[in-house]
């Protein structure tokens, strides 16, 4: 059995995005470094000078907190891949700026797929009846080298969750999880380096799609469910063709995964991702819908989701800014200020 | 309390300038020497050296016993005084509280200070120190972001324009020409104010104090101190008072009454038993046209909102009925910041004693000097009078 | 600088002032004795997040460590509880950075020391509506 339940169910009881002010139009970048033409996605969030992983978490959390009516946490875990130490926690300053100490904090790194995982850990210490209340964080302040095709789509932002008892005030369950891993290496940073480096095609079959469908089948196999029981499919985004792509093998259709398409406006926001889908998706879900949340990270693994909304989200509404108010809520930036913007934070 | 008289019986001072060939002690002996030269028979008992950023400036502390040693009055109490912008007319008060209170008969009041070997980033660091290092330097507001917001404030509440606002410099550069110790010595027009370059909107370059180096000194004495200076020109102070304010400009009732300012000008007119009509000259405190535009008001030679608009219908020119920065005040003049103080008594001592040349202020027999540390946090008021 | 910084942190962080426990009045930055009614029975209080600009500046000389940002906007906050907050607004367009605008509270780096110190963070503005 590779699908993970929890004895006890685990469920959201609040969430929150953040997305940056700043918006640099791909026809910006193509324009440097191609003498015209655009990137795969229209724009992508960038993060300003004083922003960084830390600052957006914090914004995220207050939201989520505010919306589960949360005082006390158990545990606090940032899925990031670019923490602003690469040694000191970025959880713990998140815990300090929520007034949590007796807490267990802790950074994640897996690229793209540390935000879910964060979600599946949390879980584990709610459903386990370890924690009462946990939260999990997805952000990222992602770095493109500049010229790079990932400069497109290498963007900033993420969401965060607010996970514990699967009561009557609970937003959506975690029905069950799974994951899959290998060792694929399509993206990767060294330790001193400055930015990330990848593969180009291998991206696609033997990384992105090998093992997203792999965590996918796994959880419809295990748990006889199947593309058409779900309202909504969340993948992660690298860029906007992937994720129509992987829905389409997978039997599921452009309607189900509008929503939480969100890398043509913000492009790939890596850790933050799938999870600022997830939220985009709360967003409008209704009571009863089931949601297949279907991250992937640095080539290597893939987190797959079934979770079921409940009667709690109809008081969510208006609550906090919603992720579209944030997409529209954007002022577009040139290439010279997002360089300015991009060489201040490592 | 009683108070015995005390007199200025001599000054001395250097160019305010970017001295790049003078450390913080060449320049403090400068103008020291100069000033224990023109009163030979005099021994001063305490020297009192007023400096905001000796450390900063020129990583130096313990800068009362440096000057004294350099001056060979090894053996004499020497201490810095410091109350930001206001080190030197504090060092002042304190020296003229002990002469007028019998303690001591004579004392070297010395003011110097060395801004220009930092960068001008690091000046504006250095000059933030007066205001919270917690609450106001740590989120980037610069003494004059401060002075900023004070003179939008102004602005709009007051209904101030950019013009009036350009008058105080204007006179202030008028009075310069003149001054062959000011660091800047052309004549200005309000134009040349309003294009010059955006420091904190509104203040622009010309509404600011420049940065330079400068000592100024003066040698304090008693009645009996006096009879020492016998050859010597005397003006004698008639009344002093320091006070303070709120830290935080923005933490008061109304940021637009300078209260500090208020209490130190009324104290001392009363110790000199001074009517406001009767002063013929004020040395005012404009690090910033909006702080020396709400000091005259705060003093009552405004009414509220008035100070800049009545600089500019001409009532604080050198030939108006009350001259204001009678050798062109902190603008040009120059604030080399804890020695300013100490250039106003000067420059006050020069007026009543005709020694004031093209500055003279004619018939002038009674002059206050102004001076201020963070905004209107301290405020130092001398009232001066002919020695006769 | 980093330790003056953290012993602060929650007022950075959460923008926790006081509160007079006699005549109730709450004040930012801290203070050690009430503004209002001068009792020494003051305790932390976390301040609201939202006020109006009551005035503002743009810093166009900065000091040392903020060269990056200059110019940049600073402002008097008057938040909703009376206490007034000096902080920079960030995120909002020229036009919007009014006497009177209405603005809350979000956090962001305020102070980083070079490549390899510490990174400080705190309280920064931005206009709403």
């Amino acid at each position: 059995m590779h699908v993970m339940k929890s004895n006890q169910a685990a469920a959201f009881r609040g969430y929150g995005a953040y997305v940056p002010y700043y918006r640099l139009p791909t026809t910006e970048i193509a324009r440097i470094w191609k003498g015209g033409g655009s990137g795969p996605n229209t724009e992508k969030a960038v993060a300003s000078m004083d922003e960084d992983t830390v600052t957006m978490a914090i914004e995220a959390s207050r939201y989520a907190m505010k919306m589960a009516g949360a005082d006390s946490l158990g545990a606090v875990f940032v899925g990031t891949e670019s923490k602003p130490y690469a040694v000191k926690p970025t959880s713990t300053i998140v815990a300090q700026a929520l007034g949590q100490h007796h807490t267990l904090a802790a950074d994640l790194e897996f690229a793209c797929k540390a935000g879910t995982e964060a979600i599946q850990v949390i879980t584990g210490l709610v459903g386990s009846g370890m924690i009462q209340t946990g939260l999990a964080i997805g952000m990222d302040t992602a770095q493109g080298r500049p010229g790079d095709d990932l400069e497109y789509t290498a963007a900033s932002g993420g969401a965060a969750f607010v996970i514990g008892k699967n009561d009557e005030k609970a937003i959506a369950k975690i029905d069950c999880s799974t994951s899959f891993v290998s060792d694929t290496g399509d993206f990767w940073r060294r330790s001193h380096e400055r930015y990330p480096r990848h593969l180009s095609r291998f991206t696609g079959e033997p990384a992105y799609f090998f093992h997203i469908e792999k965590s996918v089948r796994t959880l419809f196999e295990e748990t006889g469910h199947k593309p058409s029981d779900f309202h909504y499919a969340v993948f992660h985004q690298p860029n906007p063709r992937f994720p129509v792509e992987v829905a389409a093998r997978l039997g599921f259709t452009m309607d189900q995964i509008r929503v939480g398409l969100l890398n043509p406006m913000i492009g790939n926001t890596y850790a933050g991702s799938s999870p600022i889908g997830l939220a985009a998706v709360f967003d409008e879900a209704k009571p009863g819908d089931k949601i297949l949340l279907a991250s992937f990270g640095s080539g290597a693994g893939s987190d797959a989701f079934c979770i079921e909304v409940l009667d709690g989200i109809e008081r969510t509404r208006g609550v906090n800014p919603t992720v579209r108010s944030m997409l529209d809520h954007g002022s577009k930036i040139d290439y010279s200020t997002y360089s300015k913007y991009r060489g201040k934070f490592h | 309390m009683a108070r015995k008289s005390a007199y200025v019986v001599s000054a001395g001072f250097t160019k305010v300038a970017e001295h790049w060939d003078s450390s913080i002690l060449d320049l403090a002996v400068e103008a020291g020497t100069k000033a224990l030269r023109a009163v030979p028979k005099i021994s001063p008992q305490q020297v009192f050296v007023g400096n905001m950023f000796s450390s900063a400036g020129a990583n130096q502390e313990h800068i009362g016993a440096l000057v004294v040693s350099a001056l060979g009055l090894e053996g004499v109490p020497a201490f810095k005084v410091e109350s930001a912008c206001s080190s030197g007319a504090s060092a002042f008060n304190i020296a003229y509280s002990m002469v007028s209170s019998g303690a001591i008969d004579s004392a070297l009041v010395l003011g110097v200070e060395k801004m220009r070997d930092l960068e001008p980033e690091a000046v504006s660091q250095a000059l933030s120190m007066a205001e919270s290092a917690e609450y106001t330097q740590f989120v980037g507001a610069t003494f004059a972001a401060l002075n900023g917001l004070l003179a939008r404030h102004y602005m709009e509440r007051m209904d101030v324009s950019r013009d009036e606002l350009s008058a105080l410099p204007v006179i202030d550069h008028a009075n310069a020409v003149a001054a062959d110790h000011a660091q800047f010595r052309r004549a200005i027009t309000p134009e040349v104010v309003a294009r010059s370059g955006m420091v904190a909107d509104p203040l622009r370059l010309f509404d600011c104090a420049p940065v330079g180096d400068g000592a100024a000194a003066v040698v304090l004495t008693s009645e009996s101190g006096a009879s020492n200076a016998k050859k010597a020109k005397m003006a004698r102070v008639l009344g002093g008072k320091v006070s303070t304010a709120r830290f935080n400009m923005y933490e008061r009732e109304d940021m637009l009454d300078f209260t500090a300012t208020r209490a130190a000008f009324r104290e001392a007119m009363r110790q000199a038993g001074l009517p406001p009509q009767k002063v013929s000259f004020v040395e005012l405190h404009d690090a910033f046209s909006v702080m020396g535009a709400l000091s005259l008001e705060a003093m009552g030679f405004s009414k509220k909102g008035m100070g800049s608009k009545d600089a500019k219908a001409g009532k604080y020119g050198l030939r108006s009925d009350l001259p204001v920065n009678t050798f062109g005040g902190l603008k040009a003049r120059g604030h080399p910041v804890g020695a300013t103080g100490v250039y106003q008594v000067a420059e006050a001592y020069l007026q009543l004693t005709d020694q004031a040349g093209g500055n003279q202020v004619a018939e002038a027999e009674y002059g206050v000097t102004h001076s201020v540390g963070g905004v209107d946090t301290t405020s130092a008021v001398h009232v001066f009078g002919r020695a006769e | 600088m980093a330790i003056q910084y953290w012993r602060i942190r929650d007022r950075y962080y959460r923008l926790v002032g006081s509160r007079c426990s006699k005549c109730k009045a709450e004040f930012f930055p801290p203070v050690y004795r009430c503004r209002k009614c001068g009792s020494a029975e003051v305790k932390d209080a976390e301040m609201p997040k939202t006020g109006r600009i009551l005035t503002y500046t743009v810093l166009h000389e900065p000091m040392a460590g903020f060269e990056a940002q200059a110019p940049f906007p600073l402002a008097l906050v008057r938040l909703e509880n009376g206490a007034t907050v000096l902080t920079q607004i960030v995120d909002s367009p020229e036009e919007s950075i009014q006497t009177g605008a209405k603005v809350r509270a979000t956090i962001r780096r305020v102070r980083v020391d070079g490549d390899s110190g510490q990174i400080i963070y705190g309280y920064k503005f931005v206009v709403v509506g």
